[in-house]
């Protein structure tokens, strides 16, 4: 390059003028060839545009690839699939149905078809006669409007030359030639303007008339093809032959392009559609219709996609990903680095729900979220981690407390200011003003009689809402009365060796700490005694324990019945049989009250200071030493299954016995050592014990965790992988996903490699959770995220809505799903046990309660959770069905839960709340006996499975009680359950076939009623009447018929 | 960058490569689609050379007493019965052999296909009791259904590959039902009378056979061929036996169960 520069200058500086120049031997230009530098150059541009053609094409742009490949790969299976389609079209048209109501479509068109050619000529003549006169005569008319305008803003001698003008313009006269039949020559008339607007008044209403002639003619054919397109579209499974073919002739103008979504209000641009191209194809492809290939598979689920339009919504605000990028799959899916939403995997993508749907507890398609929510509630995780929506109880009751505060400072100023507006009215200087002053006391003595109701309502709350508060694990101040000693360290060391699945974690712990915990709980608990309960029998307790619902939450070793409490196979080796007897006869039972203001449990000794007897419970509940209320239940959700104290005993014996026969315990003289107390209270604070248990002196301890509700969202950074960040980043797992597996599967796994002194030790316990567990989880705080979404689009379903999702938590909280099905596609556990699974043994379940809100009375059902026994007097049974083994137990719910509940059952079978029982006829009395006749005819033997609560006949009764009727049912539900209990209860004892219908009422199926025979009303509404109206009195009556 | 258009160019020739690839595998699919074994069962058998398969259910131990039914409370139907009536779980033959056996071939016919035989099975409540206590019969074949008694009784067979119904059955009624699918066996009950029991073995072909007062059994026509026959019994279990028969053989299988 150098010397072609200095060969250039040379030659510039050594040349001579033109004139001057010699002429050349040789050519200098030809002699010093540039040639190779331009071939070269040109090389370059050359490869450089190909390069960036290629890049153009391929490289930046692989989407264009794809969409060429869709377009192929998609004609294939649309014309694989064709001929089927073309098929079952013709098999539907082939149907004796379809071709009915083709004949009977044909049939109309042509009874009409006569009618309709006349009036569709007249129409034609119409246009004809009306176009021809109306170019006349709205000019006219408008010149005629102009003119009297005029006239009518004119004076004096113009106002005359105006009005002559308008009536020469009134005159006419006006030529119109319009034709009177369809074929002739119009002959050209003349027409004043008023003859002209009277024909063309009488063409438009003759036009109008000639519309609803049509309109009538066509209502039938209308109809009939409307049908047959009903037909069709309800039979065809997929697409028509002929949505197929638009959808191929679609094809041949297949224009490459980005496809892209574009939510201006999220600031959302999603070009995830210009490679996935199938996602939202009419017709479902999947993998294997593909070839294999997983780029262009219709979206899983169309119901989800139904209900979030991508339209409106985007892919990337459930998906995550980069929805802009569109150079490279890592780059689209925001798999690389800083990029803060990286695409869920296929296992977690329910996380992406949580945005819009925080607030509800359990969501339709989303089994692997609700899973998790379960678990995080269930195995306590709220015990030391804060998550939003759970544990909202202690927080009710806090903000419950707070306006209690704020409410009652505010009348104690208004007291202030009334005594002080009372003063400056006293000395008023006119008796005006001490008049205001004085109405203004009136006003303020008002506004406090308000503050009164106020107060008087939210204390009413609060022993209620103390109702609600629950703690993951057991009470320990009772562990001294509960527990054999020796077992309380095995127990502490490894819970799950004991009990494999039980929720009480494996911490981390040495053996002189374990032995300081377990001699700290041993000491710093109640030390009463327990009265000495005799033995019982432990076969009874067997069948007992197995027939009256414990198993719905408990299992017994290989006797799996629900997971949702202990194992109870090896409870015979640590538990106390007296404390036992107690506890199944009512686990809310406490030893002592709990005082919250003085923040302790309230002895006998305290209620003897202040002279009162020792009594407490959810009717005692006020603190003896001042105007507090007491926490009179243990935080437990295990309720009480009404047991006698005999039955309680039975169970316990039977309880007692499941141990494993070669086991010995070392025995624990530490337990006793008051040195260890200090050191012991210390560790179970550090370990965050509190979280889950009541332990004396720590009901208040904070939680030790960090608070999970944004925990998605965290940067990676803070993210403390410690010494694995190398290996993470090396494997592949250097991201949430893989902290939050990593850490759940070993939570102790961050500090490995590391020097720490055991108080610095990272303190989350092994859960010992299962792969899928761990999923569960993981989706869950994947999805825990601070919202990109606006508020907006978040799910806030309001009314119904919101009264599903506050009864779904309380559903939750007690289990209540072990022994009822809410919802079709979930199965209780305990209808999976053997015991339930023979024809007899399934009518022994508990009911469903799928459409329990269209079936009961609101108020009923309050009053049948508040005491499902229905008696004050007869605990020990159920109150609606007595021949069930298994016990509808007392949850001792709060007035608050048994709102929730009622209006949850309510919303999810879309009945509207309050409710108002219809105003049934009263039964004449022609009715009444016709009624009867029907009731106990031979062949309608309700009472011979109904009960009625009589306990005699009660004795073989198979079926609810008759006598609750009235209160218990609605009446629209009963009509629809007595002619069709078969689609309302799948599988019910209950037969079907008792009316048939008849015309448009329903009639008695089963054999003649004599008195019924000229009825011409519904047999089955006047059964329902007579049912919603039985009384006891009328049950005697009966018995004497 | 270049990292990601090397990574571009890779991609882009491994999908040539893979659609190559693809097209080539598209060409050999052919052959199996031909040798789907969905063909296989709808083979009808050649009988030309059928055998037999027969025997006896035997009952060994000590004789249960059967509870008693009381049927005071259904008048009509206790007068049907001259003496007291007693569940009809277990019936022993005088000559020890075991009566309301469900006897079927298990395995081996799963090649042929049978056609749904034209005559309709039938299932008769009388006195209170249904009748036949146990019998079979074939998938989809028709089972008429009739109340020979004054009261109203409800059918309500409770299966677990079937689909469940209860419908109210007066005496004048007739009902004519079928199950589509196989199910060994399916229980039936009367929820109007909790004693009412009947159990009905649905089986895809014709052989199956319920002992009766002599205890033996006898499955007819079979194709030459290995089966396993198994014995159902409402309160015993079931056993089953393996055997092969022979072309026009005929073979014998006893079953014991013991009490």
């Amino acid at each position: 390059m150098k010397n072609l520069i200095e060969r250039l200058r040379s030659w510039w500086k050594s040349r001579t003028p033109l004139d001057q120049q010699p002429i050349p031997e040789e050519d200098p230009l030809v002699k010093s060839s540039l040639a190779t530098p331009i071939a070269i150059s040109s090389l370059l541009l050359m490869l450089s545009l190909f390069w960036a053609l290629y890049d153009e094409t391929f490289g930046l742009r692989p989407w264009i690839g794809y969409q060429k490949e869709f377009v192929g790969a998609y004609r294939k299976v649309l014309t694989r699939i064709r001929p089927d389609r073309a098929a079952e079209e013709k098999q539907v048209q082939s149907s004796a149905a379809y071709q009915e109501l083709s004949s009977q479509l044909q049939d109309a068109e042509t009874a009409i078809q006569k009618e309709m050619t006349e009036i569709r000529n007249q129409e034609k003549l119409l246009k004809l006669q009306l176009a021809t006169l109306s170019k006349v005569f709205t000019t006219t008319r408008s010149r005629i409007q102009a003119a009297t305008y005029a006239v009518e803003t004119s004076t004096g001698n113009t106002r005359i030359d105006l009005e002559e003008e308008l009536e020469e313009l009134n005159k006419g006269p006006y030529l119109a030639a319009i034709p009177e039949t369809a074929n002739e020559i119009p002959e050209t008339r003349k027409y004043t303007f008023q003859e002209m607007e009277e024909r063309f008044n009488a063409l438009k209403a003759h036009q109008s008339d000639l519309q609803s002639r049509t309109v009538k003619l066509l209502r039938e054919p209308s109809r009939l093809r409307r049908e047959r397109n009903e037909y069709s579209q309800v039979r065809l499974t997929s697409l028509t032959e002929n949505q197929v073919d638009g959808i191929l002739n679609g094809l041949d103008n297949f224009t490459t392009e980005i496809k892209q979504i574009h939510i201006a209000e999220m600031g959302l641009v999603d070009r995830c559609e210009s490679c996935h191209l199938g996602i939202r194809q009419p017709v479902v492809m999947k993998r294997e219709d593909l070839d294999g290939n997983g780029l262009f598979v219709s979206h899983p689920n169309r119901d989800l996609l139904k209900i979030h339009d991508p339209e409106s919504l985007g892919c990337s605000p459930c998906h995550n990903g980069n929805g802009v990028a569109t150079v490279n799959t890592q780059q689209a899916h925001g798999q690389y680095k800083h990029w803060l939403r990286p695409l869920y995997s296929k296992e977690n993508f329910e996380a992406g729900c949580i945005q819009c749907h925080e607030s509800d507890r359990r969501l339709a398609m989303a089994p692997t979220l609700n899973s998790a929510k379960e678990f995080y509630y269930q195995k306590g995780c709220w015990g030391c981690h804060a998550r939003e929506g759970f544990e909202v109880e202690p927080r009710l009751l806090r903000a419950t407390h707070q306006a209690i505060d704020t409410l009652t400072l505010q009348r104690v100023k208004a007291e202030t200011q009334i005594t002080r507006t009372i003063d400056q009215a006293d000395q008023a200087e006119t008796n005006e003003e001490a008049n205001r002053l004085y109405a203004s006391v009136d006003a303020i003595n008002m506004n406090i009689s308000d503050i009164d109701s106020q107060l008087q309502q939210l204390n009413r709350q609060i022993p209620e809402l103390m109702k609600e508060v629950k703690k993951a694990g057991p009470n320990l101040k009772e562990a001294s009365l509960k527990l054999k000693r020796e077992w309380i360290p095995v127990w502490i060391q490894n819970p799950q060796k004991f009990r494999p699945n039980t929720k009480m974690p494996r911490f981390r712990l040495e053996q002189n700490e374990i032995e300081a915990i377990s001699a700290f709980i041993w000491q710093s608990g109640i030390t009463n005694s327990l009265p000495k309960q005799p033995p019982g029998n432990p076969s009874r307790g067997k069948t007992l324990f197995e027939t009256r619902g414990c198993m719905a939450c408990h299992s017994m070793g290989e006797m799996n019945g629900g997971d949702f409490a202990a194992n109870l196979n090896r409870v015979g080796e640590k538990a106390n049989y007296d404390y036992l007897v107690r506890w199944i006869h009512n686990p809310r039972q406490r030893s002592l009250p709990y005082c919250p203001t003085h923040a302790r449990d309230i002895t006998p000794e305290d209620y003897a200071s202040q002279g009162l007897p020792f009594e407490f419970g959810l009717e005692k509940n006020i603190c003896p030493l001042g105007n507090h209320f007491l926490q009179v239940q243990q935080l437990v959700v295990m309720p009480s299954l009404r047991l006698t104290t005999k039955e309680a005993r039975d169970i316990a014996s039977y309880l007692m016995n499941q141990k494993h026969d070669d086991v010995k315990y070392e025995p624990a003289p530490y337990l006793d050592d008051p040195q260890l107390f200090e050191k012991g209270r210390a560790l179970v604070r550090h370990n965050g014990c509190a979280g889950c248990h009541e332990i004396a002196g720590l009901e208040n301890d904070g939680k030790i965790g960090v608070e999970l509700t944004k925990e998605g969202s965290k940067p990676i950074e803070r993210l403390d992988f410690a010494l694995l960040t190398h290996t993470a980043k090396e494997e592949g797992w250097y991201n949430h996903k893989g902290f939050f597996e990593h850490k759940l599967e070993n939570p102790a796994i961050f500090d490995q490699g590391k020097i720490k002194k055991p108080e610095e030790r990272l303190r989350m316990p092994n859960f010992d959770l299962s792969p899928e567990e761990i999923n569960a989880l993981t989706t869950f705080l994947l999805g825990s995220v601070e919202s990109i979404i606006p508020e907006n689009f978040y799910h806030q379903p309001g009314g119904a809505g919101d009264d599903i999702q506050n009864g779904w938590p309380i559903v939750m909280k007690y289990n209540c799903v072990s022994c009822h099905q809410f919802v079709p596609e979930q199965q209780a556990a305990l209808s999976q046990l053997p015991r339930y699974q023979t024809p007899d043994g399934k009518e022994q379940l508990p009911p469903s309660l799928v459409g329990e809100g269209a079936r009961v009375n609101p108020e009923w059902l309050a009053k049948f959770l508040k005491n499902p026994a229905l008696s004050q007097e007869k605990m020990n049974r159920n109150g609606v069905r007595p021949y069930l083994q298994v016990r509808m137990p007392t949850f001792n719910l709060s007035d608050g839960e048994i709102q929730k509940l009622v209006r949850f059952f309510s919303a999810l079978s879309k009945e509207s709340i309050p409710f108002t029982p219809p105003q049934l006829e009263p039964l004449s009395g022609r009715e009444l006996t016709m009624a009867r006749d029907l009731f106990t005819h031979r062949t309608a033997p309700c009472l011979r499975c109904h009960a009625t609560g009589d306990p005699i006949a009660d004795r073989d009764a198979s079926a609810p009680n008759f006598q609750l009727v009235p209160e218990r049912l609605k009446s629209n539900w009963t009509e629809r359950w007595v002619v069709h209990p078969e689609i309302i209860r799948p599988g019910t004892a209950m037969p079907s076939g008792l009316f048939r219908k008849e015309g448009d009422r329903w009639v008695f199926a089963l054999g003649d009623v004599r008195s019924l025979r000229n009825y011409k009303g519904d047999h089955a509404k006047l059964l329902v009447r007579y049912m919603l109206g039985f009384s006891p009195q009328e049950q005697r009556r009966l018995r004497g018929r | 960058m270049f990292n990601h258009k090397f990574n571009s160019f890779l991609f882009v020739f491994l999908t040539i490569f893979m659609v190559a690839c693809s097209g080539g595998g598209e060409t050999t699919e052919a052959p199996a689609t031909e040798s789907t074994p969905e063909v296989a069962s709808g083979v009808t058998p050649d009988l030309s050379e059928a055998g037999s398969i027969s025997g006896k259910v035997n009952f060994e131990g000590t004789k249960p007493r059967m509870p008693r039914i009381r049927m005071s409370a259904e008048p009509t139907c206790e007068a049907k019965h001259s003496g007291p009536t007693y569940s009809q779980e277990v019936l022993i033959n005088e000559d020890g052999t075991l009566k309301n056996v469900f006897i079927w071939v298990k395995e081996g016919l799963e090649d042929y296909q049978f056609d749904t035989p034209a005559e309709t099975a039938t299932l008769e409540q009388n006195g209170c009791l249904y009748n036949p206590h146990v019998f079979g019969v074939q998938t989809k074949q028709k089972i008429a259904i009739s109340n020979s008694d004054s009261v109203t009784h409800n059918i309500h067979p409770v299966p677990k590959n079937n689909r469940e119904w209860n419908i109210s059955q007066s005496p004048e009624q007739k009902y004519t039902r079928s199950f589509p699918r196989q199910e060994i066996m399916v229980p039936v009950k009367c929820n109007v009378h909790p004693w009412m029991k009947t159990y009905i073995g649905v089986v895809s072909h014709p052989y199956f056979s319920v002992t009766g007062a002599d205890g033996s059994f006898s499955l007819n026509n079979l194709p030459p061929g290995d089966y396993t026959v198994e014995a159902w019994h409402e309160k015993f279990g079931t056993q089953e036996q393996k055997l092969t028969v022979v072309p026009n053989g005929a073979s014998e299988i006893d079953f014991v169960f013991q009490g």
